[in-house]
């Protein structure tokens, strides 16, 4: 394999960090990081040797600490890419960080289009496949060659993923910094990230309201079509650059947002509204 | 209590360690079935039964907030209700289908308002740099997450299915609802720290084309992928020739000497 041959003893032994630690990235999942503090778990190892200083430290854990989702077998992929840029902020001084979860962002929507058709779509049916035949015939053997077939694709995608994102990630991204190129690198990914933000905003929150205006046994106002008319997910987007507003702001915090979409749906689902 | 301490630790270590070796499908009835056939003493059952299950869950993809059925659940308490009840297969689905239905709701209910609430925690634990309580709280959740998941099985089996579906029923349904618009309403605070990161109000109309292009086109995710690296690769491209041209430009301006300064600065301005 000629994948990181490049890299020396010490760059070996935090990609087997990453190996071990990319594994369990979801197992904080949560609807407002998802894996991203997983993903902050991942990076520690890097962030403790990049930065001798705890206030950059700090900056770099918040920073790696953003939402995050993609599927784990290609997560490990972004890690490294982050990791390297962290690299490449710790040995720059003026190294634009907004370009770390731009470029994070604008590939984990990608990423998990086809890490999910490919491992859940492809892979694991083909195994399970395998297995449920052996099954029916009564074999052990079944759970055991599933499991072992399956993770066998599976780690070693997480591991050369880790190692080639770090290694690509090294070779670019300081020659782009030296060019000078590192805003335009900044600015084009931030353009793919806002588009992969607009389009998971649509597809990850939801909302529908039932308000219903009844006359006589004839609807005359179904509200949602009224939304729906004006523009398609117009609330989830509302909300969504409500809570923006909010945090950019400084207004809320987190938790109040998270309490206060609570309070309301409970309220909403009272009035019979939702 | 011996068998629902079984199933409960089968679902357990399905589910978690499903997550915590990488999405490592332990959570699959083919793996959870026999599994727990093997700790009740029935191993072929467990097989017949994962077998079967998996071929009906071969659809079923757990990607974000589906209302389908939970697998790992399924598998656990079909096992169990089979060996124990010493019946056919197909008689007993009806009878798990509706609590592993229930089991997904509760599994996203744990994950919305269960773990939700942690993410300032990180958050707070990355800005102090206490890498300690972080790792803590990472595997901690864990712990949590799916101690609470593995007692809907615990129960089922301790107090008889029909009993668990009536605790359940119990919950006031206007709670429950709103509880299931709240949990999806919550991904926009995820959204909304991403936007913190990312907004330019020079760039903010490539949002709206993310918007439109999933709410109008439908497209999939991965199709608007390439859509957004064609619109940043032009972008890029279009950047690059501007830098050129200033480069130049100043360039010029050195070799000329002094001359031509006001009118380069100019058009600098201009570039940038």
């Amino acid at each position: 394999m000629k994948i990181g041959s490049e890299l020396d003893k010490d760059e070996k032994k935090l990609m087997r960090k990453l190996f071990w630690r990319s594994g369990p990235m979801y197992i904080s999942v949560n609807p407002v990081l998802m894996g991203g503090s997983g993903f902050a778990y991942a990076l520690m190892p890097f962030i403790n040797k990049f930065y001798k200083n705890k206030e950059d430290r700090a900056a770099a854990l918040e920073r790696e600490t953003q939402y995050f989702s993609t599927t784990i077998p290609f997560a490990s992929f972004v890690m490294g890419i982050a990791a390297s840029m962290e690299k490449e902020n710790a040995q720059s001084p003026d190294f634009d960080v907004s370009s770390i979860n731009a470029i994070k962002t604008g590939l984990m929507g990608p990423l998990a289009g086809i890490g999910d058709s490919l491992f859940w779509g492809v892979w694991r049916v083909v195994c399970a496949g395998i297995a449920i035949t052996l099954a029916k015939q009564g074999s052990f053997l079944a759970p055991i060659l599933f499991l072992v077939m399956f993770n066998a694709i599976n780690y070693i995608c997480r591991y050369y993923g880790g190692v080639l994102g770090y290694s690509l990630g090294s070779k670019y991204i300081s020659r782009i910094y030296q060019n000078g190129l590192i805003e335009v690198l900044t600015k084009a990914a931030s353009v793919l990230g806002l588009i992969m933000v607009g389009a998971m905003t649509v597809s990850m929150v939801l909302f529908k309201t039932k308000i219903n205006l009844v006359m006589g046994g004839k609807e005359i106002l179904d509200l949602q079509n009224v939304l729906d008319t004006i523009f398609k997910n117009l609330v989830p987007v509302l909300i969504t650059l409500g809570c923006f507003k909010l945090l950019r702001g400084k207004k809320a915090g987190i938790i109040t947002i998270l309490f206060g979409i609570v309070v309301i749906s409970i309220l909403l689902s009272f009035l019979g509204w939702v | 209590m011996y068998d629902a301490i079984i199933v409960a630790l089968c679902v357990f270590i399905g589910v978690a360690g499903h997550e915590m070796f990488g999405m490592a499908m332990l959570s699959r009835p083919i793996v959870v079935a026999p599994l727990a056939g093997l700790l009740l003493g029935d191993l072929q059952t467990g097989l017949q039964v994962g077998a079967s299950l998996e071929a009906i869950f071969m659809g079923v993809v757990n990607v974000g907030v589906t209302p389908s059925a939970e697998p790992a659940i399924a598998a656990g308490l079909a096992t169990v209700f089979t060996i124990q009840m010493d019946g056919k297969l197909g008689a007993i689905i009806p009878l798990v289908w509706p609590l592993a239905i229930i089991g997904l709701q509760i599994i996203n209910m744990i994950f919305s308002f269960v773990c939700g609430p942690f993410a300032s925690k990180f958050l707070n634990y990355a800005k102090n740099d206490d890498q300690k309580r972080f790792v803590h709280l990472h595997f901690g959740l864990w712990v949590l997450h799916y101690v609470l998941y593995a007692l809907l099985p615990f129960f089922a089996v301790l107090l008889g299915s029909s009993v668990v579906k009536q605790a359940i029923n119990a919950i006031p349904h206007v709670i429950m609802n709103g509880l299931t618009v709240a949990g999806n309403l919550m991904p926009a605070v995820g959204m909304a720290m991403l936007l913190q990161m990312l907004w330019r109000n020079d760039l903010a109309i490539w949002y709206f084309l993310g918007i439109v292009l999933m709410a109008y086109f439908k497209l999939p995710m991965i199709a608007i992928a390439v859509i957004g690296a064609i619109v940043a690769i032009a972008i890029a491209e279009r950047d690059l020739q501007l830098k050129k041209v200033t480069n130049a430009g100043v360039a010029v301006a050195t070799n000329q000497g002094e001359a031509g300064t006001s009118e380069d600065f100019e058009e600098e301005d201009f570039f940038k």
